[in-house]
């Protein structure tokens, strides 16, 4: 009856947010294939020279990207580390105060960024000296690691601990039991918190904007200091190549890992 | 005791980093800010009509995107939760998507839209609906379009694990007995979604009190919320004790926030019986 109504109503509205999500995409996507450099619908023919522009070294973008790049993959790397360990310091053993513990590991979540980079540039400039990649490292090392922790701890919740017991039993040393039980039963939710750690760390531009230094500039801020100067499709180009790559990415990680593991 | 030492050793390496590069550049810099006389700060923050303007903005940019996500992104969740899983699969696909694009980026594509020569204007002014391009660039309802975008992901996301885990026979049984769609609504599938609309709300209301890039690329340079308020009273202005009043007051709110929900929280569950067979 009128659960009909409901269904259709609900349907419509899921379909005006996903073209409301898709819509400025899709036009980025398109309005880099523009010929002008003032982007009209539809565009006035077809033309790749403002990606012959992304690939030039006076927009800086391939060295943004492989700053960005090289940053997102060294904290998330240290930080899988860092944060595997932790939540399995807070899930695997019974102790007082491990909620405390798990709280201290997350703190970082609620503090603005912006914040803590303040913070950060005035400990730099009381301490000086402290080069470029190293002044943004240390800052995304302690705003990515939360997000490994909480998806990490979010597995081994519902670990069956007893199976790193059953592998004890059968002759397995601590590393055996962790390399061959622990990890691959976990890897789900430490994927998840790399990824969702990498791409904070890669998108991210509070930080960058107060604490980097002109000889180490990320993807976004080179991106948005183009945007000042010039508003012209280079901008859709080096977006739609960002884009694609998200496409990709989302795409590979449907088929590998399945997305159910961001449904909190 | 053994298990005792292996927690320390595992939680050691995480807790030192936060320690050495969270906790005591953050404690150090806010007694040194007390002590040269930062509460003077504080005080002319919330005395200057300039910077209340500017928590106020935030304030209600905040609660507009949050509602208008909530508002948006329920029925979309509810739709997610209910169907088939290989539309169920598509939308989530289509969903974190965007998701995993740069904010940046996602605001240039509204910017590009919604600009003087943007899109929309171009649209409205070749089927003869305006004469001159309109300002929808650089305005608050930019932002807070730019802001929904960003958000209601996340939203989303919030809500369809918990409408997923409320069984369709619950409200089949609301039908039967004679209850129409809005009372079933209301009695029935709102109050047990209520975590999650929770979660999600102080997750998007969160992350927009805090956003800077958002602000910043839709808002234009005369629209300032709190986050692009420390990078410009840095940046900028130069004026690195005005930074740090908006920069503590912003973390005063978000944490003033938290731990409103947490009292919210834990009085909800204890009138639901304490649990989830209460």
């Amino acid at each position: 009856m009128d659960d009909r109504r409901v269904n259709w109503l609900c349907r419509v509205v899921a379909g005006l947010v996903i073209i409301f999500l898709v819509a400025p995409l899709a036009v980025i996507v398109i309005a880099s294939f523009t010929p002008t450099a003032l982007i009209t619908f539809p565009p006035q023919g077809f033309s790749l020279k403002w990606y012959a522009n992304v690939f030039q070294g006076s927009t800086h973008f391939m060295e943004g990207l492989a700053n960005s790049l090289k940053l997102g993959l060294i904290a998330t790397g240290i930080d899988v580390f860092l944060g595997v360990f932790a939540a399995l310091s807070v899930c695997r053993y019974d102790f007082k105060g491990k909620n405390a513990l798990l709280n201290y590991f997350t703190s970082p979540m609620y503090v603005p960024s912006v914040a803590f980079a303040f913070v950060l540039l005035q400990v730099y400039s009381q301490i000086g000296g402290v080069p470029g990649m190293a002044r943004l490292l240390i800052g995304h090392l302690v705003i990515i690691l939360p997000y490994i922790v909480r998806n990490t701890v979010s597995v081994l919740h519902v670990f069956n601990w007893t199976l790193e017991d059953a592998a004890t039993s059968l002759g397995a040393g601590p590393a055996q039991v962790f390399f061959r039980i622990t990890l691959p039963l976990a890897k789900p939710g430490v994927l998840a918190g790399a990824l969702l750690a990498f791409l904070y760390s890669f998108d991210e531009v509070a930080l960058s904007s107060l604490l980097s230094t002109p000889r180490f500039v990320t993807l976004p801020i080179r991106i948005m200091n183009y945007m000042e100067l010039t508003f012209d499709p280079t901008l859709a180009a080096i977006s739609t190549l960002l884009i694609v790559a998200s496409l990709v990415l989302i795409l590979l990680m449907e088929r590998f890992v399945g997305l159910d593991m961001f449904v909190k | 005791m053994e298990r005792r030492r292996q927690a320390a050793l595992l939680a050691l390496p995480a807790a030192l980093a936060l320690l050495v590069f969270f906790l005591i550049p953050m404690g150090y810099i806010f007694f040194r800010t007390v002590g040269n006389d930062g509460v003077a700060d504080f005080a002319a923050f919330f005395r200057d009509p300039f910077y209340l303007d500017i928590l106020w903005t935030t304030l209600r940019v905040s609660l507009i995107s949050t509602g208008l996500s909530l508002v948006l992104g329920y029925p979309a969740a509810y739709y997610m939760a209910r169907t088939r899983s290989r539309v169920r699969k598509w939308m989530m696909i289509v969903i974190l998507f965007p998701f995993l694009v740069s904010a940046v980026v996602r605001s240039y594509g509204w910017m590009v839209i919604l600009g003087a020569n943007g899109l929309l204007n171009q649209a409205l002014m070749a089927l003869g609906v305006i004469a001159r391009p309109l300002k929808l660039l650089n305005t608050e309802g930019a932002v807070v379009i730019g802001m929904i975008h960003l958000l209601i992901p996340y939203m989303i996301l919030s809500l369809v694990g918990v409408l997923q885990s409320i069984d369709p026979n619950v409200e089949y049984a609301a039908y039967s007995l004679g209850a129409t769609p809005a009372q079933t609504f209301r009695k029935v599938v709102f109050p047990l979604s209520l975590p999650g609309v929770l979660s999600g709300c102080v997750l998007v209301f969160t992350m927009s009190m805090t956003s800077y890039v958002t602000p910043k690329l839709l808002g234009g340079s005369k629209f300032r919320m709190m986050a692009t308020m420390v990078v410009q009273e840095i940046n900028v202005n130069f004026d690195w004790s005005a930074a740090s009043a908006v920069s503590y007051i912003l973390l005063g709110v978000i944490l003033a926030v938290q731990v409103v929900i947490v009292l919210l929280t834990s009085g909800y569950m204890k009138r639901m019986g304490g649990g989830k067979n209460g």
